[in-house]
Formats: C-alpha cells, sequence, structure tokens
C-alpha cells in the first residue's frame, strides 16, 4: 500500500534510482556481469564520443577501458546527483580531455584521422565539419558532439559537464554559429 | 504568428520542433534566412553522420581483465606454475625426441600425446600468466612496453603458424622444439611485463 503511494513521487534528486544504485553497487565490487552489461548497453555510444574526442580507433578504446578503471574504483562515492550514465560519461569526457593534454604536452597531432577514401559528398562535409571542430575550445567542442552528434539532451549534456542546462543550449547556439561562418566559406 | 528576421536567432538557440517549424516557415518567404537555415541543417546532418562505432572483440576481454584484478599471490602462483611446467615439458620433449623410433625428427605416437598433453598445460598456464600481465601492458606507456607489445604480437604469430605446421603433421619434432622455444620465449617475456609493472606501481 505504502509502496503504491510512495510510485507516484517524484524521487528525491539525490537518491539514486533503484537502477543507478545496482550498476554503481556492481561496478564497485567489480561484478563482471554488471560490467558486461554497463559495456553491452553503453559501450558503443562511449566509443563514439571517445573516438570523436580522440580521433581514432585505438586511442578510444583505450580512454573507454580507462573509464570503466575509473568508475570501477569511484563506483562506491556515486551519489545520485546525476544519472549514472550521465555520471560515466562524465568520468569519459574527462578522460578524453586527459588524453588530449597528455597529447598536447607531447606536442602530438590531435586531428581525427580522414577517411582515406572519398567517395561522395557528405563524406566531404563530414570530413570539413571535423576539422572545424578540432579548432574549437574543448567545451564548445564536447557539447556540440554530445548534442548533434550523441543526440544527447540539454539537460544530459549540463549534467555531463556541470553546467546548465541554459547554458548548454547557448554553447550550442554560439558553437553553430561559429561553425556557420566557416561552413559558408569552405563551400 | 508571424516572425521577423531578428526573431530567427532566437528560434535557433531555442533550437526545439517547434521553433524550428516556425523557422521554417518564415524562411519560405525570406531568402537570407532561408539560406541560414540550410546551412544551420546541413551541418546537423553531416554532424550525425560522424557518429562512428565499431565491433571490437578485445575491447570487452581488456575492460574485464583491468577491473577484476588478479591478487599478487596468484601472480606468483601462476609465474611458479609457469616455470614448473615450462621446465617439464621441456625435459619430456628432450626424452622423447632422443629415444623417437622414426628417427630425431619424427616422434613417436605415445611421444606425441604425452607432448601434446604436457604442450596443453604449458600453454594454459602461460595464459594463466598472460592475463596478469595483459592489463599492465596496455595501461602502461613507454618505448619499453611497446617494445614487449610489438614481441609479443610477433611471437603469437609465428606461433600460430608453427602451430599450423604441427596441424599438418604432427609428429615433426622439430616444430616442436621450435614451438616450445617460443613459447619459453613468451613466458620470459610475460614474466619481465609483470616485473617491470611490478616495478613501475612501487615508483
Amino acid at each position: 500500500m505504502l509502496e503504491a503511494v510512495l510510485e507516484g513521487i517524484p524521487r528525491v534528486m539525490n537518491e539514486p534510482h533503484a537502477e543507478d544504485r545496482r550498476l554503481a553497487a556492481g561496478c564497485a565490487r567489480a561484478d563482471p556481469q554488471i560490467f558486461e552489461e554497463v559495456y553491452r548497453r553503453f559501450g558503443d555510444r562511449m566509443k563514439s564520443i571517445a573516438y570523436n574526442h580522440l580521433g581514432t580507433v585505438a586511442d578510444a578504446e583505450d580512454a573507454v577501458q580507462e573509464t570503466f578503471l575509473k568508475i570501477h574504483r569511484a563506483a562506491a562515492t556515486f551519489t545520485g546527483e546525476a544519472a549514472f550514465t550521465t555520471w560515466m560519461y562524465r568520468i569519459l569526457v574527462n578522460t578524453c580531455y586527459d588524453l588530449l593534454r597528455k597529447r598536447k604536452r607531447r606536442g602530438e597531432e590531435t586531428s581525427i584521422e580522414d577517411d582515406v577514401r572519398v567517395i561522395s559528398v557528405d563524406d566531404l562535409k563530414r570530413i570539413a565539419l571535423r576539422r572545424m571542430l578540432d579548432g574549437l575550445p574543448e567545451q564548445r567542442r564536447t557539447v556540440f558532439m554530445l548534442f548533434e552528434i550523441e543526440g544527447l539532451s540539454h539537460a544530459e549534456i549540463g549534467g555531463i559537464l556541470n553546467i546548465s542546462e541554459g547554458n548548454s543550449k547557448w554553447i550550442l547556439f554560439a558553437t553553430k554559429k561559429e561553425l556557420r561562418k566557416q561552413w559558408k566559406e569552405s563551400r | 504568428m508571424t516572425i521577423r528576421c531578428e526573431q530567427l536567432d532566437d528560434l535557433l538557440l531555442e533550437g526545439d520542433a517547434a521553433s524550428m517549424d516556425a523557422a521554417a516557415k518564415h524562411a519560405e518567404s525570406c531568402a537570407a534566412c532561408r539560406e541560414i537555415l540550410a546551412d544551420w541543417n546541413d551541418i546537423a546532418v553531416a554532424a550525425r553522420s560522424m557518429r562512428h562505432t565499431w565491433e571490437s572483440d578485445l575491447l570487452w576481454g581488456r575492460i574485464r581483465r583491468g577491473v577484476v584484478r588478479t591478487p599478487l599471490w596468484r601472480i606468483a602462483a601462476a609465474a611458479l606454475l609457469t616455470i614448473g611446467i615450462g621446465g617439464t615439458t621441456w625435459y619430456a620433449v628432450r626424452d622423447t625426441t632422443r629415444d623417437a623410433a622414426f628417427g630425431q625428427t619424427i616422434l613417436s605416437v605415445a611421444a606425441v600425446d604425452e607432448v601434446e598433453r604436457a604442450e596443453a598445460a604449458y600453454v594454459a598456464a602461460i595464459g594463466r600468466l598472460e592475463e596478469v600481465a595483459e592489463p599492465r601492458l596496455e595501461n602502461a606507456e613507454g618505448a619499453l612496453m611497446m617494445n614487449y607489445r610489438e614481441k609479443l604480437m610477433v611471437l603469437d604469430d609465428a606461433i600460430a603458424e608453427v602451430r599450423s605446421g604441427i596441424a599438418e603433421n604432427r609428429k615433426n619434432a622439430h616444430l616442436r622444439r621450435e614451438l616450445l622455444a617460443m613459447y619459453s620465449e613468451k613466458q620470459r617475456t610475460l614474466q619481465a611485463i609483470v616485473r617491470e609493472g611490478e616495478h613501475v606501481s612501487n615508483e
């Protein structure tokens, strides 16, 4: 009876959702089945986010692997302030930033490996956009990637980057305006 | 509702379906805004095509090995076991080849069975050592670890080649000896990686 009443009440912000709690607890105790579930459910998006930040499949896989290790180490401290996936993507994005900074310190190139075989106008557009994104500051680039490429909402992006939803919206708008200028020139 | 050109930015900032519909409606009668909107949508379409993922057979294995860490006593036990079985295998191969009925390069059926049993145990022990060494190898940076990684790849290729030769001729003692030498080298390399990893983590 009480459960039925409670079900209709929105959960308190800091109280983790049961599903998030289950995943976090499993990750904290290094439960291989939970890790596999997380990998199967979110691995594709994680690889895509990492690839678009780092530019190579090898680096993206390294970042995803590193992220899982960090998730394991930090899962016991998961508070539920954000959804488990938001928290996980935040770790991933920060891992990508760390790798990019490391690369920069070593003076390595950071651009994405272009397709060797360009076959259509769409491919050319995609390559042009990638190059434009390379020139953006990291936060702008990430907002653009998470929204336009990965299809996340501004609320999710805000949670990942620790900014407000409105700020995420504004950054995306300003970024697209800037990209549009270059887009026009590249035509 | 009539939209003016100055309001286009507000609609694009909002970006939801209703705002984009209103912008599109206005753009039908305004060439300048039509051009802006076309670029805006073009960028979004190009971005969507940048979503990139791929099948990776090895990544899950790497993650699993990295997360489910092996305790130190198991590392030591695996190393000891590998060394022990390695010695036994070497002894067995030496004896069986020495007593082979068909000369130095041909093994008897019984000897082949014995060698294959020892070999299987040796491979299993190396596999356990590999589980310990691999996360260290993948997480580590630096030229030394890169060299180890390349060396293991070369060894694995060579092992696969010799094994395919053995599959065609199980009694070829020469190939068996070559395979053993390669496994020994792989074992030494894996042990060096484990030692190096411990050295780094102690620093």
